[in-house]
């Protein structure tokens, strides 16, 4: 075996989840010569185990100017990538169980409003007529129309495609094994295949490994504050169609979306940090069962059919981590998505084509910038 | 709320019968979980019982063995599926109406098999049907699925299902037996010594079918089902020695039922959840999980007997149930796994029969090239091969793959029928093994649950 290869690129990206392919692709797009490294298969990760959420409210306002940029680009998505990923603008329901939740949706939709996104704030009569398939533990809920869901697996996917058919060069079952910096600026990404070792040199590096991030930055002296968490989602056989919002109460610690083919996600808001352990315990299932009864009284007759898990990357503010690093010349993070990255994958694999190609991004990256953690 | 025993028996046909009662019989405290109303597995199936009549010899001896297990004090838990496993030996028991826990200190997994799936032109036409089904309608409900059957697949189980409905008066108008077994069976007939039950259960079905004027058809299989709503008529072909279709040789059979016996895939899932490391072994029916001499897998204090860890029929999974009954009794600080060393020469005569049965009756690879782009290889999700070939061109070469792609596997057989279909078909586009392929990931519960009784916990 040829135990090590050598090939020379603009960019490489690492990681081939949501956040990777699409910068890949919208490098390609921007006519760079880009490689991507993938440890096992496109999607295979968070970005294929999600929820399917494609949503602007109830974000970070720091966040939310990349959540409603990026949703401007999920309504071109299935024309431009050529695949039918099953977005679909069903709108976005957050409900309040109690008065004081309702207060904090109150005061976030003003925001909201403020900065430009279309949210409604619905008593318990306006939910009971816009929602009736929800439990009547809520007493009302906020709104936004332009928020929806898609496949995870086939937008994710469909990214890798349309890169490659943009001439992108997609590495799966290649582990990135270390980061070669030389001087002050990033050389290239050696990967590990069943073949042996690949080089992969580029002047531009974006990392964009979601949970395993860290461990590849570590070794370079660039410390990414992220933490593993498992967010578990279980799924119900079909059902008949029942809704076509994304629903989600922090109150019950559930959220739900039916996909096209009428099966029911069901997954949890908390995400147990400090694990890359994708089992899904018991009682996590029981919890999503017992919630998923409660916000949907019509699934009291529903099976469970399957439940995965998945593995996140937090950051201490819950706010992702994008753009350059200013110690390590040609380094991009693009990292720290914390639960939120479906919907951000677009914007912030645009913005790193941006960073690349322009040198300045189409969108202030100030907030999310690394060195906010110090 | 999680109870504590100190062995967990889960499925109670020969092998966990054997299992629960040598364990119990050592002093161990044990748990026998079953999803049937009625243990004993689909060999010793009882009838149920509402209907009067005389039992069979299986179902006698059944009974006889279940009595057994419940005086030396195993505890029955009847209707009843363990739907997932978690750390800890921790078993997820659900009856329909809660959710229940078991922590085992060992857990003795005697799953069982079910029917190998086939995919043909017609095969999710109504009327065509596993040869488990057709049995278990009769033994178990007396119900014959159909009025006249063609019995297509394997081994000398289809000489006994076609005995069976011969005698409750349906008409088989051919038994297809797909491997040229007469010339070879006699390489191997020291393995049949001792064997004489089988023989004269062998014989006796033949008999049946003889008198019935029954065509035994050896080097013949289905190729497609045919009908408008329901099948009408079989087209069947012979065979060459890799069980590919010999071009010119077709004919057309009428019949209303086809009943596919090709054999069994091992339901392995289990010792998948917790871990246990698996084997692709075709001649044991697909992938099983390793085992030591004490039936022990690599997961500590998980055993496996039977067809769940390697298609080997009743005789042999009641001697692994009996040794790993003891092992683990004995692992958990009752006597001393005496059973090993007592069953040795049993266990070897079994084992003999089991390299016969494999060396006879596993298919060729003609049998997995039957389907056609516009075949369906996924039923629950409705998918075709024609889908799976085009997911195989968008870059996807393993199983899991072409699921996410194509949800192929996703649906509410949770892979059983589908995954082994679609690894076939994956193996022989790549030019890779169905090893290299792989089956699904578990992803529990596997079998699906009502949420209320995931919600409620007892």
């Amino acid at each position: 075996m040829n135990d090590r290869r050598r090939i020379s690129a603009e960019a490489v990206v690492i990681g081939g989840g949501i956040v990777g392919c699409a910068s890949a692709y919208y490098l390609a797009r921007r006519g760079v010569q880009v490689a991507l490294l993938e440890k096992a298969t496109i999607g295979g990760e968070a970005s294929g185990r999600n929820g399917g959420g494609v949503r602007q409210q109830c974000r970070d306002r720091r966040e939310r100017p990349f959540a409603i940029a990026s949703v401007k680009l999920w309504e071109g998505l299935q024309a431009e990538l050529g695949f039918d990923i099953e977005y679909v603008q069903g709108g976005n329901i957050r409900m309040a169980a109690n008065d004081a939740r309702m207060e904090s949706l109150r005061r976030e939709g003003a925001e909201e409003l403020e900065d430009g996104l279309q949210v409604e704030l619905w008593d318990r009569d306006e939910l009971r007529r816009r929602a009736p398939y929800l439990g009547d533990v809520f007493i009302g809920a906020k709104y936004c129309a332009t928020d929806g869901t898609a496949n995870p697996i086939l937008t994710t996917k469909a990214f890798g495609w349309a890169a490659q058919r943009l001439g992108a060069t997609i590495l799966t079952r290649t582990e990135a094994v270390s980061i070669g910096v030389e001087g002050a600026r990033v050389a290239s990404v050696t990967g590990r295949d069943q073949d042996g070792e690949i080089v992969v040199e580029a002047p531009w590096v974006i990392n964009a490994a979601g949970p395993w991030s860290a461990a590849l930055s570590r070794a370079i002296g660039v410390e990414i504050p992220v933490e593993p968490a498992r967010s578990v989602i279980a799924i119900t056989q079909r059902c008949a169609p029942l809704f076509r919002e994304f629903i989600s109460s922090h109150d019950l610690g559930v959220y739900a979306r039916q996909a096209r083919e009428g099966q029911v996600h069901v997954g949890g808001t908390n995400v147990p940090p400090h694990t890359f352990d994708q089992r899904a315990p018991a009682d996590v299932l029981e919890h999503l069962a017992r919630g998923a009864a409660q916000m949907i009284p019509a699934l009291r007759g529903a099976n469970f059919l399957r439940s995965w898990a998945g593995t996140l990357e937090m950051t201490p503010d819950k706010v992702p981590i994008l753009g350059y690093v200013d110690r390590v010349k040609g380094y991009i993070l693009a990292t720290g998505f914390s639960g939120h990255g479906f919907c951000l994958g677009p914007i912030a694999g645009k913005l790193v084509s941006e960073l690349v190609v322009d040198g300045a991004p189409s969108l202030s990256l100030h907030e999310v910038r690394f060195s906010r953690f110090g | 709320m999680t109870e504590q025993v100190e062995i967990a028996v889960v499925g109670a046909g020969p092998g966990g019968l054997c299992a629960a009662l040598a364990a119990a019989q050592a002093g161990a405290q044990v748990a026998l979980i079953d999803n049937n109303r009625h243990p004993g597995g689909q060999y010793y199936r009882q009838t149920a019982r509402e209907f009067r009549g005389a039992p069979s010899s299986h179902q006698r001896e059944g009974a006889a063995l279940l009595q057994q297990a419940i005086a030396a004090g195993v505890r029955i838990i009847a209707e009843t599926n363990v739907w997932g496993a978690f750390d800890d030996k921790v078993l997820a028991l659900n009856d329909g109406a809660a959710t229940t826990y078991l922590q085992a200190r060992a857990i003795i997994l005697a799953t069982g098999a079910y029917d190998r799936p086939v995919a043909f032109p017609g095969w999710t036409l109504p009327g065509v049907m596993t040869a488990g089904a057709v049995q278990t309608l009769i033994k178990e409900q007396r119900i014959l699925a159909g009025k006249r059957f063609l019995l297509a697949g394997t081994g000398p189980l289809q000489l006994v299902l076609a005995a069976e409905l011969a005698r409750a008066g349906a008409q088989v108008v051919a038994v297809l037996e797909g491997s040229r077994v007469f010339p070879r069976v006699l390489q191997h007939a020291g393995a049949l010594w001792n064997q004489w039950e089988r023989l004269s259960e062998g014989l006796s079905s033949w008999l049946t079918l003889a008198r019935h004027r029954i065509p035994y058809r050896v080097g013949w299989g289905i190729v497609a089902a045919e009908g408008a709503a329901q099948v009408e008529q079989a087209t069947i072909a012979r065979l060459d020695g890799n069980w590919r279709p010999i071009r010119g040789s077709e004919e057309k059979i009428a019949c209303d039922t086809i009943a596919l016996g090709y054999g069994f895939v091992p339901f392995n899932t289990l010792s998948r959840l917790l871990g246990a490391r698996q084997e692709w072994r075709p001649e044991l029916g697909g992938e099983v999980p390793a085992r030591d001499a004490q039936m022990q897998t690599s997961a500590p204090g998980v055993y496996a007997v039977g067809d769940c860890a390697g298609i080997g029929g009743a005789a042999l999974a009641r001697v692994e149930g009996q040794i790993a009954g003891s092992a683990a009794a004995a692992q958990v600080g009752h006597g001393t796994a005496d059973a090993i060393p007592a069953r040795a020469s049993a266990l070897a005569r079994e084992r003999r029969f089991q390299r016969m049965y494999a060396a006879l009756f596993t298919p060729g690879v003609g049998l997995y090239e039957l389907s056609q782009d516009d075949t369906i290889l996924c039923r629950c999700e409705e998918i075709t091969q024609a889908e799976v070939r085009h997911a195989l061109a968008l870059g996807a070469d393993t199983t899991n793959e072409v699921k996410l792609i194509t949800r192929g596997g996703m649906g509410d057989c949770q892979g059983r029928m589908c995954a082994h279909l679609i690894a076939h078909f994956i193996a022989r586009e790549t030019g890779r093994s169905v090893a290299q392929v792989g089956m699904l990931p578990p992803r529990p519960p596997i079998f699906p649950i009502p949420i209320t009784a995931l919600g409620v916990t007892r």
